[in-house]
């Protein structure tokens, strides 16, 4: 076969697998500054509770309409996950509020990443006059399912076909063997050591003993207690992986007009990103496999703020594992790739003088495992001065969120 | 969610992964490629993710690769490893195309031998698992020096 270079089609070219072709962004209107998280709410974060996720999400909506200062009727839209069937629906919430008004609705909600990419599409429908509230929520009761279960949330992983017949009979799963495996190739490329790793879960640990709703709130953790803990999936150890705890939040969205009229400082959304990986939830074949779709999604969000990193006050992402910290710091841009571990030591990530206070509330290590929507809460009490760990005079604000497949960056600040 | 009774052992019948079972039955590592463009589609979930042609062959590769990466399990997150644990399972990127990886176990070496990058081979051996009567050929790999 001979070679004409002339011949070779360009989009084969373009399709090739280079490093920086593994993902790309969605494109996104621009919002920034449209409309505002006006009330929060956290339903109470438990060890098995009995609860069902309806019943959380209720107790987590009733919170946030106090918050705001509205009434159920005053909220006409719903965004939800459709993903295991037991979220809080438009009949649900009219069913426990005793209401019949109507209510727009999105199943393009709830936590993971679309807790940070849920206010683009809200904001669309606040400005089409679709809804003019729009409540956000999100909860599990995986501490009370988890013996029902094949180990709580592996199982969607252990059902997905290509995983269940080329990767659970090896015993790679469920997702901390994933993450083990992806923090010992961070560790190879960059020098990434177990002590940074540490750091990260140390001042996690730290901001939920602040936490009064924190399940981990009377357990503190040293790092010497970190590197003395025994290996659960080496490099992994216990302290490196997220809780399993029922619970969870809600958030709602009005104009930033609107929200001046209610009970809080007003803080705007003031940009939203979303990226992709071309794998998917295949993090085995994923092309750069030591990096998050963030690459992909926070630029557009900082183009949509007029913002930057160095802009940031104050930093939570979505926490499945420390690695997954470190990984979305770099890939959001707060240090060059590779630098993360560096990075995070020390106290770089602790609420009182660090240079990136990071889940102040304690993330799913030390919080309470709800995919990140208590993730938004704390930023927005952060951003009003509400914190439990409060970030002196912190006015800018960001989610990660993060899926495997996707990652949202929310941007948020507290209006002038 | 119900699963077989034999799981984790893979479904051999899979249509998506039949013939990676059917090849590792008579000791091949064999892998989808694409027969426009010639190059491997991993995992085989539709079209050929590079030039978007349908048509792929199942071809026999050497079975000598690189550790990309791996975990040393200790905890059995499914009771059906309870017997298994420690294990050490990973990543391989196969020689004939390093995009490719193949996820296996790491067998017949100390964890602290293991090196990232290090070159390893295949071997064929039965998935055993608590409790599942039935065992699946599979392929592993194991380090071999430079």
């Amino acid at each position: 076969m001979t070679f004409d270079a002339d011949a070779t089609p360009v989009a084969l070219c373009l399709r090739m697998p280079a490093s920086a072709d593994w993902g790309f962004p969605s494109p996104l209107e621009d919002v920034s500054g449209q409309i505002a998280i006006a009330g929060v709410g956290e339903a109470d974060h438990t060890k098995a509770s009995g609860r069902t996720p309806r019943q959380i999400a209720a107790q987590a909506v009733e919170r946030a309409l106090a918050d705001a200062g509205l009434q159920p009727e005053d909220v006409d839209g719903i965004m939800y996950t459709p993903f295991d069937g037991q979220q809080l629906t438009a009949d649900d919430y009219r069913a426990h509020f005793g209401t019949t008004h109507d209510m727009w609705v999105s199943t393009q909600g709830g936590g993971m990443v679309w807790a940070g990419s849920a206010p683009h599409e809200a904001a669309l429908a606040i400005r089409a006059g679709k809804a003019r509230a729009i409540v956000n929520v999100f909860s599990v009761a995986w501490a009370t399912q988890r013996a029902e279960m094949m180990g709580g949330p592996g199982e969607v992983h252990a059902a997905e076909l290509f995983k269940q017949n080329l990767e659970v009979p090896f015993g790679w799963f469920p997702q901390p063997v994933y993450f083990a495996t992806i923090a010992r190739r961070h560790m190879h490329e960059y020098g990434t050591t177990p002590e940074q790793l540490g750091a990260i879960a140390v001042a996690c640990r730290r901001h939920a003993n602040l936490t009064p709703a924190a399940v981990m709130r009377d357990k503190p953790l040293t790092l010497a207690q970190y590197l003395a803990s025994p290996p659960l999936c080496d490099p992994f150890r216990k302290e490196d992986c997220c809780l399993i705890s029922d619970g969870g939040g809600a958030y709602v969205m009005t104009s930033v007009e609107r929200a001046r009229d209610l009970r809080k400082p007003v803080v705007e959304v003031a940009g939203v990103g979303v990226g992709n990986s071309r794998t998917g939830a295949y993090w085995s074949q994923q092309g750069d496999f030591t990096s998050t779709p963030q690459v992909f999604a926070a630029p557009g969000a900082f183009r949509m703020a007029g913002l930057t990193p160095a802009d940031v006050d104050v930093l939570a992402c979505y926490d499945p594992f420390t690695i997954v910290s470190l990984m979305q710091i770099e890939d959001i841009g707060f240090c060059a790739k590779g630098e993360g571990g560096p990075f995070v030591e020390g106290t770089t990530l602790h609420f009182d003088g660090g240079r990136l206070p990071y889940n102040t509330h304690g993330g799913m290590l030390s919080h309470a495992y709800v995919l990140g929507i208590a993730h938004v809460v704390e930023i927005v009490r952060q951003l009003r001065g509400e914190g439990a760990a409060q970030v002196p005079g912190a006015r800018v604000g960001i989610y990660g969120g993060y899926t495997g497949p996707q990652a949202s960056t929310l941007i948020l600040r507290r209006a002038a | 969610m119900k699963f077989r009774d034999d799981f984790p052992l893979p479904d051999t019948d899979w249509p998506p992964t039949a013939e990676f079972w059917a090849g590792a039955a008579r000791k091949q590592l064999v892998l989808p490629r694409c027969d426009a463009c010639r190059r491997f589609v991993w995992y085989p979930d539709g079209a050929c993710r590079f030039c978007g042609r349908t048509q792929l062959t199942w071809t026999a590769v050497s079975g000598r690769g690189r550790l990309f990466s791996w975990s040393v399990v200790h905890r059995a997150f499914i009771p059906q490893l309870a017997d298994a644990v420690p294990y050490v399972t990973g990543l391989v990127a196969i020689d004939e195309d390093p995009a490719v990886r193949v996820v296996t176990r790491i067998v017949d070496a100390a964890p602290a031998e293991l090196r990232v990058d290090m070159p390893v081979r295949v071997l064929f051996r039965p998935l055993e698992f608590a409790g599942v009567s039935r065992t699946v050929d599979a392929p592993v790999f194991t380090p071999v020096s430079e």
